[in-house]
């Protein structure tokens, strides 16, 4: 007999529902799967033949036929066991539902449901097509509660869920799992401590003008390099920032949770609150940077996405794949292009990267160890591609200090004061203009800098004395425009200029200038 | 021994002036339309030029160096027929051929680029005149007499500044890496005010690092620098020691190139700017030279001439020191080490003093260099910030500390005196440059109280 239950499959960040069809016909006894399925999902014949049998029912001997529907989508991974399994229950009529079900889990040999990553947004599409009622991993309950307007029943074994069909599982052996309709208005987990793990930027000694780039960054959401020696705390500085952002807002908090769900280890518990914070090594490939790889999946871009994505020793990362951060610096998403698909995942992320001034690491330090030949150093910083370092606005060196230069120094500000004031710009800027600075570009950046005629004279000559390029003198401008806000100021003014000057390219400087051919 | 000048221009091949009149001063007051004023028929423009304004268009083409100068010149007997050799058809063949004679190949497009040079020949003198660069040919009794010794004398210098201090009885060049230590830009300053001190003239070539830290060491000592471009003087090079080349002008000394004004800088003129500096000098001084410094192409131009070579010797395993150490080792005998100022004054045979204060009473109040007189100028921030960093370099951190600005504003004072170039700073650290590299005390604010209009 033909029986048809409701699944989900994953493409890109969204979930798609998929039919799933289960034909137990008399015949050669077999089992083939049908409609563009992965590895994955060919291998679910072994996991539901087993899980079957292990769980007290017959995996009938005769000529089982599975189709996915649509059958064009590619489908991936294990969350289509549970329904498969099910399906062929049906289908071989040793269960009977009761009223239409959507199920997601992954089976084990013995019958037991496991959790899949990317719960929330396949519950969340089921629940766009209209399911009243989903069957989910026990695990993952509490990530797909997150969804409204749907009914959730978590189960932990394929008996339990073809008691949940049955209709016999009420006041079962599972009590409590059974969940009403959730509310449409979002549950909230606790709010994460923003600072949380993360060191508090009054561990951070010294490097004034390295903590003021840092705060003008996040304040404007303005990419930001530090270049310094080993050991100056570039990323000590760097692993401050998720303490230093706001927390998520609510509409922020939902799609940081969706990423969390897809590409997490463990089933989400509650909203994500805290922004993220990826550091992958300069190692990483291109599809690991910006997404991809067989299975279109995003990559550290994306699960960067609202928070921080760091990149320690910036020269030596794949030059390709650098570039391919030009778009989501641009755009804030990265399109994932194959033959006859595309997906596009959003990576709105604040760049920090961090970088050594030279190989050695020691140029321009006062003890004069860099043991680089001449013009190593300047190549090294070279190897940034312009169209890259016109991305990225703020530029900052972080000296070596000795501990008897910290002597008597004050005490640093902490997160919370930087975090109150990197607020309250962000505030400023998208009441006046909807956006963060490091957005403007052309028109908006020139009407929202509200340049008087010295002030636009300082920047032409700012830029000028070192052969600026016009996107670099924009990114003057952008910068200057946040220094601004933070002294909350209506109008760029010259000394606004003059600092963000100091925040530009090695390559650029002055100094840059002073050393280059000879 | 190219032979320059055995055929030139105030030797055999005199050729008065036509029209009679001194065509340099016709050209200085900037008439470039050969017809002008004069209503005499129009004249291929470079018979016009004398024999010395010919020289200089000649040496002034990208492309033309000492040893096609030469040829060309002894080719055709002087430099204005070189001009008319190459003007009109066929003028490119002719001068290849006769360069081809002197066993040479000649570059086709240089060839092409000589005649139409020749017709631009005024407007390159008006440019001089414009920018106040005066040309100094190797016939001229000006022309320092140390670099006519040398091997691929440079046939015209263009000069800013007093052209006598090239030829002055003591010159010394004090040379060194553009990356030095902290310690090595102070010997570097020491060792210029040493030699200005006994009268030298320092010459070096205004490069960042040990070259400008010896300038402003002979600046602060009231001597006399001698900076050697390796461009034209209208693309100061780098560009953040304008305000030192001003300053060496300003107190007597003299700011020279082998290029012409307009000439970009470009990485091989440098190493043939090294060859200058070390012909002008009686010896050349070494402070700190990385292991491919072109410092040490200098003290091969010098030892090459006969001319004394010192070096100051470092550590075994620093960077910096490695080409000192190495040119000490490897040329036993004829680089000498320096041990000390004193020494160094001693071996170079300066101990017995030299009357030379009279020459700068004459000039007077106005060439003291002071750095206080610099300071004066700025703005009360910005004096602050020079003043905390007299006492070494220092971070952002140790400025807002030491100083009672704010941080922003420290930041955007930072970016003022940088372009200024008093200031540098490299990855967070800051430190005095320019002319005011290696100043340890300003006296008390020369401001007057009630401020500066």
């Amino acid at each position: 007999m033909l029986a048809s239950v409701l699944a989900a499959t994953l493409h890109g960040l969204d979930g798609r529902p998929v039919r799933i069809e289960a034909d137990v016909a008399p015949g050669l006894p077999g089992f083939t799967i049908v409609g563009l399925a992965d590895a994955a999902l060919r291998e679910a014949r072994e996991r539901v033949r087993g899980a079957l049998r292990n769980s007290g029912f017959v995996h009938p001997a005769r000529r089982i036929t599975v189709n996915l529907a649509p059958a064009d989508v590619p489908k991936a991974g294990s969350a289509l066991d549970l329904g498969i399994a099910i399906a062929i229950l049906v289908g071989s009529e040793q269960v009977t539902p009761r009223g239409s079900w959507a199920l997601l889990g992954e089976l084990g040999l013995g019958g037991e449901v496991r959790p899949v990553p990317g719960i929330m947004p396949m519950v969340a599409a089921l629940a766009r097509r209209g399911a009243a009622r989903v069957v989910v991993p026990a695990g993952s309950l509490a990530e797909a509660r997150l969804v409204p307007g749907i009914e959730i029943v978590g189960v932990a074994s394929l008996a339990e869920a073809a008691d949940t069909l049955r209709g016999r599982r009420v006041g079962g052996h599972r009590p409590g799992l059974r969940s009403e309709m959730v509310p449409a208005e979002l549950p909230v987990a606790a709010p994460d401590d923003p600072a949380g793990d993360h060191p508090d930027l009054a561990d951070v000694r010294g490097l004034f003008e390295a903590r003021r780039a840092l705060e003008i960054a996040l304040a404007g959401a303005h990419g930001l390099v530090l270049i310094g020696p080993p050991g100056s705390g570039k990323t000590m500085l760097a692993s401050t920032i998720p303490g230093v952002l706001p927390p998520l807002d609510d509409e922020e908090a939902r799609e940081a949770t969706i990423i969390a769900s897809v590409v997490g280890s463990e089933p989400v518990r509650g909203l994500v609150r805290r922004r993220p914070f990826r550091a992958p090594h300069h190692t990483a490939s291109y599809a690991a940077l910006v997404g991809g790889g067989p299975r279109l999946a995003p990559g550290e871009a994306t699960r960067a996405h609202l928070g921080t994505l760091f990149l320690d020793e910036l020269p030596e990362f794949d030059r390709s794949s650098l570039e391919a951060l030009r778009q989501p610096l641009e755009e804030g998403r990265v399109c994932v292009a194959r033959v006859g698909r595309a997906v596009i995942f959003p990576a709105r992320f604040q760049l920090v990267a961090a970088m050594n001034p030279c190989p050695c690491g020691w140029d321009e330090d006062p003890s004069g160890r860099c043991a680089c030949p001449s013009g190593v150093p300047e190549r090294y910083r070279g190897r940034i591609s312009g169209p890259l370092r016109d991305r990225i606005d703020l530029w900052v060196g972080v000296p070596r200090i000795a501990p008897r230069e910290l002597l008597g120094s004050a005490d640093s500000e902490t997160s919370e004061v930087v975090r109150a004031r990197v607020g309250a710009c962000r505030a400023r800027q998208v009441g006046a203009r909807a956006m963060l600075n490091g957005r403007l570009r052309g028109r908006a950046l020139r009407a929202a800098a509200a340049l008087d005629a010295r002030a636009e004279k300082r920047a032409i000559a700012l830029a000028d004395s070192v052969g600026m390029t016009a996107r670099a003198t924009e990114r003057l401008v952008r910068v200057a425009r946040t220094i601004a806000d933070l002294a909350d100021a209506d109008r760029v003014a010259v000394e606004h200029l003059e600092e963000a000057a100091r925040y530009r390219p090695p390559t650029e400087g002055r100094t840059a200038v002073a050393r280059g051919v000879a | 021994m190219l032979g320059i000048g055995r055929g030139g221009p105030l030797g055999v091949a005199m050729v008065s002036p036509v029209g009679g009149g001194d065509g340099l001063a016709d050209m200085r007051t900037g008439a470039p339309e050969p017809s002008a004023g004069h209503g005499q028929p129009v004249r291929p423009p470079s018979t016009r030029l004398s024999e010395r304004e010919a020289w200089i268009v000649l040496a002034a083409i990208e492309g033309i160096g000492p040893v096609t100068f030469g040829a060309l010149v002894r080719a055709f007997g002087s430099g204005r027929r070189v001009l008319a050799a190459a003007d009109g058809p066929g003028g490119p063949a002719r001068l290849a051929a006769a360069v081809a004679a002197e066993g040479l190949t000649m570059d086709p497009g240089l060839a092409t680029r000589i005649g139409p040079a020749g017709a631009a020949g005024g407007a390159l003198l008006a440019r001089l005149a414009e920018l106040g660069v005066e040309p100094l040919t190797a016939e001229d009794p000006g022309y320092p007499r140390r670099l006519r010794e040398i091997d691929l004398t440079p046939p015209v210098l263009f000069v800013t500044g007093d052209p006598a201090v090239l030829d002055a009885p003591r010159v010394v060049a004090v040379v060194g890496t553009r990356r030095p230590t902290d310690e090595g830009r102070r010997t570097a300053a020491r060792i210029g005010g040493v030699l200005a001190a006994v009268g030298a003239t320092v010459v070096s070539g205004l490069a960042v690092g040990i070259d400008g830290s010896a300038h402003a060491g002979a600046l602060l000592a009231n001597g006399i620098t001698v900076a050697v471009l390796g461009s034209g003087h209208a693309h100061l090079y780098p560009s953040a020691h304008e305000t030192l080349a001003m300053e060496i002008v300003r107190t007597g000394g003299a700011v020279i190139a082998e290029l012409p004004p307009d000439a970009r800088p470009r990485p091989a003129g440098f190493p043939r700017r090294n060859r200058i500096i070390a012909g002008l000098a009686d010896a050349t001084v070494v402070v700190e030279a990385g292991e491919r410094s072109g410092a040490l192409i200098t003290a091969g131009w010098a030892m090459e001439q006969g001319r004394a070579v010192f070096a100051v010797p470092g550590p075994l395993d620093r960077a910096q020191s490695v080409g000192c150490n190495r040119l000490l080792r490897e040329n036993a005998g004829e680089a000498r080490l320096v041990a000390g100022t004193d020494e160094l004054v001693e071996d170079l045979g300066y101990a017995t003093p030299l009357e030379v204060r009279r020459r700068r009473r004459t000039r007077g109040e106005a060439s003291q260099p002071d750095a206080g007189a610099i300071v004066a100028r700025l703005g009360s921030a910005e004096e602050a910030v020079v003043r905390h960093l007299l006492g070494g370099p220092a971070t952002a951190d140790a400025l807002v500390g030491g100083t009672s600005l704010a941080g922003a504003t420290i930041l955007a004072v930072l970016t003022r005196l940088e372009e200024e170039g008093l200031v540098a700073g490299a990855f967070g650290r800051y430190r005095l440059a320019g002319a005011l590299q290696g100043v340890r005390a300003i006296g008390g604010s020369r401001r007057p109280a009630g401020g500066h209009p």
